[in-house]
């Protein structure tokens, strides 16, 4: 009976990741069709096939300017955000003090203060910090993340004080304290950050338009919109799906390399 | 020194050349420095072909140096233009939606181009006569000229001749006037969504340009071309348009009914799902390279009168420029509205070139020969009508097109979908309107 | 450092404050905001609650590890990795009337072909499912995490006294959920109320407001009607809405759980 049950479960679970599968499935077909054949919604066509659509976006744009700048502006986020958010993490976790709540609260309500509804008044800080149409630019606004404070109190919460109270005995410092103990316990909540963080600024897209001119500047999410988005003509299907993979691409291949890490990080980064 | 601010001053130092490279510098040797924003509103090599001409240009100016920007849609190449401006970094030029001049001039965010004109000898007049008359409520706003137009466009009415006979129609006479239009409409529907008789896009922008058009072609004027702080929303004109859509839809059962966007529309004209569709002329090329069956295009019919509403983008020039850029950016606006290029950039993508003298050429006229289709488009410009712009053009607009997407659902009838409408864009309006037209004398 | 941090928050807060009770009375007195509030209202539960039960199951199903499990999972998890925007373009293909994926073979099995994101009362579901679609794999993850650390003697324990699969999971997996519940309800909150790229992409609110969302409001307010005054004071009473839901939210689920300090 037990042995039913779990059947059922494999078969529902099956059919709900197959479903789940199904755009990306048509993404892929879509983006080896050429041209716009009138069956374009067909996930089992036959043919003509091709790479001719990954070409053409690939000539429509300078990709590997575009992965550079994209690499370039999710490293240096996440390098900062990972000493912000260790460090506010650790302050909200252990330490006490006067108006911790009213703080803890400020820093979710910056989670909801997302670029897109301050554009005018961030752009005029970049001009004045010498930012604009700079990769740096960028990243400013995203330095401290109330993501990552909250994530790491979390993680830190579920680390036994013995730890700490060890290291105390043998006369640390809390900078030693936080690189040589907590950190390492705190690997896994740290990785897990670090995977939403790329993930979300690798696909940014407004703030990024808004904050950079230069094309030599300009990141993969920009660069695939100059050929996705049409008002008065219709989308090449095939093209945008074989863009979106190029952009998504290295995410992906990255996701199904460390896929297993990726998964184990989150299981014990002390999220229960 | 702790990480934030090591890395704002990395940023710094690695920002100041590269902002001192953007600003423009007059001097002798260097070539001065300019942007040009630009959007792209229809499919995407265009973005590819604008960076070829820019090089073009370059390579024959070697005094100036243009980068071309791609600034996304209409709508955020409007938002990254106005930041700029207030961040203090304003492009040379920008190439907007031809309905965003006005606001630009409203807000005191544009500067004229009559100096300029004025320098290179000519009047302002005679210089915007070389363009075609429908363009200048647009682009002529308080008696100067704030936008140059570069690329137009007007709807079309698309048809499938194959269905056209299968429904016993002529292909040879497509309907002229309202009445045949939705007699056609009606024999090219098939039940059970087989195939529609017309459809057209319904989403933002769209919507209000067709409806425009329909009360202009029932003999009204929609919205007052001279002044930004009136629009005609409840008039006779407005509602009769309303019902005619009302009438299509809901009555007849002769186009689906909701809110269908331009890919919806060319994916079932493709696939014959639908007899007609009116449609952007910015779209010709694109129809003309993946419709596979037979098919014409033909005026929009008319109801009082034939109208077609002009749509595209017109460059201006934002406020806050030195007068180096401003010339640099002058010679860049004029190469690139001039007839041969303007007619270049025409052939490539489907829009018709506004400089009326790009048809003299040689190249137009065997493209005209060519392309029976364009020589359409062409000629309904005798009929074009001004774009819908008014103070507060957007939220004035949607306040219409809600009321359309309503009445296209079954949702309003179309006196209630007016009074709504008017009263909504009264409200917007009222704070323009107080402060030029109502504005207490003495 | 934690200044800096927080003066980033501060600061950019403090300068959105609404000038002026003024700006509140026109918020009010606005049929669109009033929309948008309610559609968010609708959009909320509906992918916080779908999102959360599908990922909880997903996780329940596919918690071994295993060849087809880590598939499966991968399959799941693949929508967190694609910019919004590109989601949104693939599911405007999608949803196309007539020609799109659903309608194609909805068409084939006979059913109606609905105008999925054209008509008012359909499109607000679609904007719904497009967000299930894209976070449900991204919460299953910490649901798996959290089952993860469910202590399986207790299990057993559970098993040995007889209980069966559904008494098991309510006894004993729920509680001890309660920690991931704790971590994941906040943030589908605020994912659902700060997630507006698909609409500013394929529907900008429409058709007739039907998918006009709060932070959607806000970006029209500001940046196409140049509203400064009545964005700011939407985005206080937006921001002040969410911040009490998830502190509320959390408080609730903290009282049944414990941490290790």
């Amino acid at each position: 009976m037990k042995a039913d049950g779990r059947l059922l479960g494999v078969l529902a679970a099956s059919a709900g990741a197959l479903l789940w599968a199904v755009p990306f499935a048509w993404m892929a077909v879509a983006a080896l069709r050429p041209g716009v054949p009138a069956d374009i919604a067909s996930l089992t066509p036959g043919g003509p096939f091709g790479l001719q659509n990954f070409a053409e976006a690939w000539q429509s744009g300078s990709f590997p300017l575009w992965y550079l700048n994209t690499v370039i502006v999710c490293g240096g986020i996440l390098a900062v955000q990972l000493v912000t958010a260790s460090a506010a993490g650790y302050a909200f976790a252990r330490l006490r003090f006067t108006g911790r709540e009213l703080l803890f609260a400020l820093f979710l309500l910056q989670l909801l203060l997302i670029p897109p509804l301050l554009i005018v008044p961030n752009l005029a800080t970049l001009v004045s910090l010498h930012l604009y149409d700079t990769l740096p630019g960028i990243m400013a606004p995203y330095f401290a993340s109330a993501f990552g404070v909250f994530l790491m109190r979390q993680t830190f919460r579920t680390i036994p004080r013995d730890y700490e109270e060890a290291a105390m005995l043998e006369g640390a410092s809390i900078p030693v304290l936080i690189w040589r103990v907590l950190l390492p316990l705190a690997a896994p909540g740290l990785v897990a950050f670090s995977i939403v963080s790329v993930t979300a600024h690798w696909n940014e897209f407004l703030w990024p338009l808004m904050a950079v001119s230069s094309p030599s500047h300009q990141v993969l999410t920009v660069g695939l919109a100059s050929f996705a988005s049409g008002a008065e003509a219709g989308s090449a299907w095939g093209v945008v799906a074989a863009g979106t993979f190029m952009v998504a691409g290295p995410l992906l291949v990255l996701f199904l390399v460390f896929q297993r890490r990726f998964v184990a990080s989150f299981l014990f980064s002390g999220i229960k | 020194m702790n990480p934030i601010t090591r890395r704002a001053a990395l940023g710094g130092a690695l920002a100041i050349p590269a902002a001192a490279a953007m600003r423009s510098v007059a001097q002798a040797a260097d070539p001065t420095e300019i942007d040009l924003f630009f959007p792209v509103p229809v499919q995407g090599m265009l973005a590819n072909e604008m960076k070829k001409l820019i090089d073009r240009f370059n390579a024959e100016n070697a005094d100036i140096k243009v980068t071309a920007v791609y600034a996304g849609s209409y709508d955020d190449t409007n938002l990254k233009t106005r930041a700029a401006i207030k961040a203090g970094r304003p492009p040379a030029a920008v190439l907007m939606s031809a309905n965003f001049v006005r606001e630009y001039v409203i807000n005191d965010e544009a500067d004229p181009f009559d100096p300029l004109i004025e320098k290179d000898g000519k009047t302002p007049v005679a210089y915007m006569d070389e363009f075609w008359p429908a363009l200048k409520p647009n682009a002529v706003i308080d008696g100067r000229v704030f936008g140059i137009p570069f690329q137009n466009s007007t709807p079309l009415l698309y048809y499938n001749t194959d269905a056209f006979k299968d429904a016993g129609l002529d292909p040879d006479r497509p309907p002229a006037d309202w009445a045949q239009w939705l007699s056609a409409a009606k024999a090219l529907t098939k039940p059970g969504g087989e195939r529609w008789g017309l459809m057209f896009p319904g989403t933002y922008d769209y919507c209000g340009w067709i409806t425009s058009g329909l009360t202009m072609a029932n003999g009204g004027q929609y919205f007052n071309h001279d002044y930004g702080g009136e629009v005609y929303y409840n008039a006779p004109s407005t509602l009769g348009a309303l019902t005619f859509l009302d009438t299509l839809v809901n009555k007849l059962k002769a186009m689906p009914p909701g809110v269908s966007d331009a890919n919806a529309c060319t994916s079932a004209f493709f696939s014959g799902r639908t007899g007609m569709m009116a449609l952007s002329t910015g779209s010709l090329s694109f129809v003309r390279d993946n419709m596979k069956t037979p098919y014409r295009v033909a005026f929009l019919p008319k109801a009082v009168r034939n109208a077609a509403p002009i749509g595209g983008g017109s460059l201006i020039l934002p406020k806050g420029n030195s007068p180096e850029r401003q010339a640099a950016a002058w010679k860049l606006v004029t190469w690139l509205t001039s007839p041969a290029i303007a007619g270049e950039w025409s052939r490539f993508t489907g829009y018709f070139a506004p400089r009326k003298a790009a048809y003299d050429l040689p190249e137009m006229a065997q493209y005209m020969q060519q392309h029976p289709d364009a020589k359409v488009a062409l000629d309904q410009l005798a009929y074009a009508v001004p774009w819908f712009d008014t103070f507060n053009t957007v939220a004035v607009r949607k306040a219409m097109e809600d009321q359309v997407q309503a009445v296209l659902s079954g949702k309003t009838k179309p006196a209630d979908a007016v009074a709504a409408a008017q009263k909504s864009a009264d409200d917007l309006l009222r704070p323009y309107v107080e402060q030029t037209a109502l504005k207490p004398i003495g | 450092m934690r200044v800096l941090g927080e003066s980033f928050a501060v600061g950019r807060f403090a300068g959105q404050r609404g000038i002026g009770l003024d700006n509140y009375r026109r918020l009010f007195a606005d049929p669109h905001f009033a929309r948008a509030a309610a559609n968010n209202l609708v959009y909320a539960a509906g992918t916080i609650v779908p999102s959360l039960v599908l990922a909880l199951l997903f996780a329940l199903a596919l918690r071994e590890t295993g060849r087809l499990n880590t598939v499966l999972r991968t399959l799941v998890v693949m929508p967190l990795l694609i910019p919004l925007v590109a989601a949104a373009a693939l599911f405007s293909f999608i949803l196309l009337p007539g020609d799109g994926l659903l309608d194609f073979y909805l068409g084939k099995l006979g059913l109606p072909m609905l105008n999925w994101l054209g008509d008012p009362d359909l499109a607000l579901g679609s904007v719904v499912a497009i967000t299930v679609w894209k976070n449900t794999g991204y919460y299953m993850l910490f649901f798996l995490a959290g089952l993860a650390g469910v202590p399986q003697d207790l299990l057993d324990a559970a098993t040995i006294d007889g209980a069966g699969a559904w008494r098991r999971f309510r006894a004993v997996t729920l509680p001890m959920l309660g920690p991931t519940f704790g971590f994941v309800l906040p943030i589908a909150i605020v994912n659902a109320l700060t997630q507006v790229d698909h609409v500013v992409t394929v529907t900008q609110g429409g058709p007739s407001d039907a998918t006009n969302l709060l932070l959607y409001y806000i970006y029209q307010q500001a940046a196409q009607n140049y509203d400064a005054g009545l964005a700011s004071a939407a985005t206080v009473i937006t921001v002040a809405a969410l911040l009490s839901l998830s502190l509320l939210s959390f408080r609730a689920i903290e009282r049944g759980t414990h941490y290790e300090s």
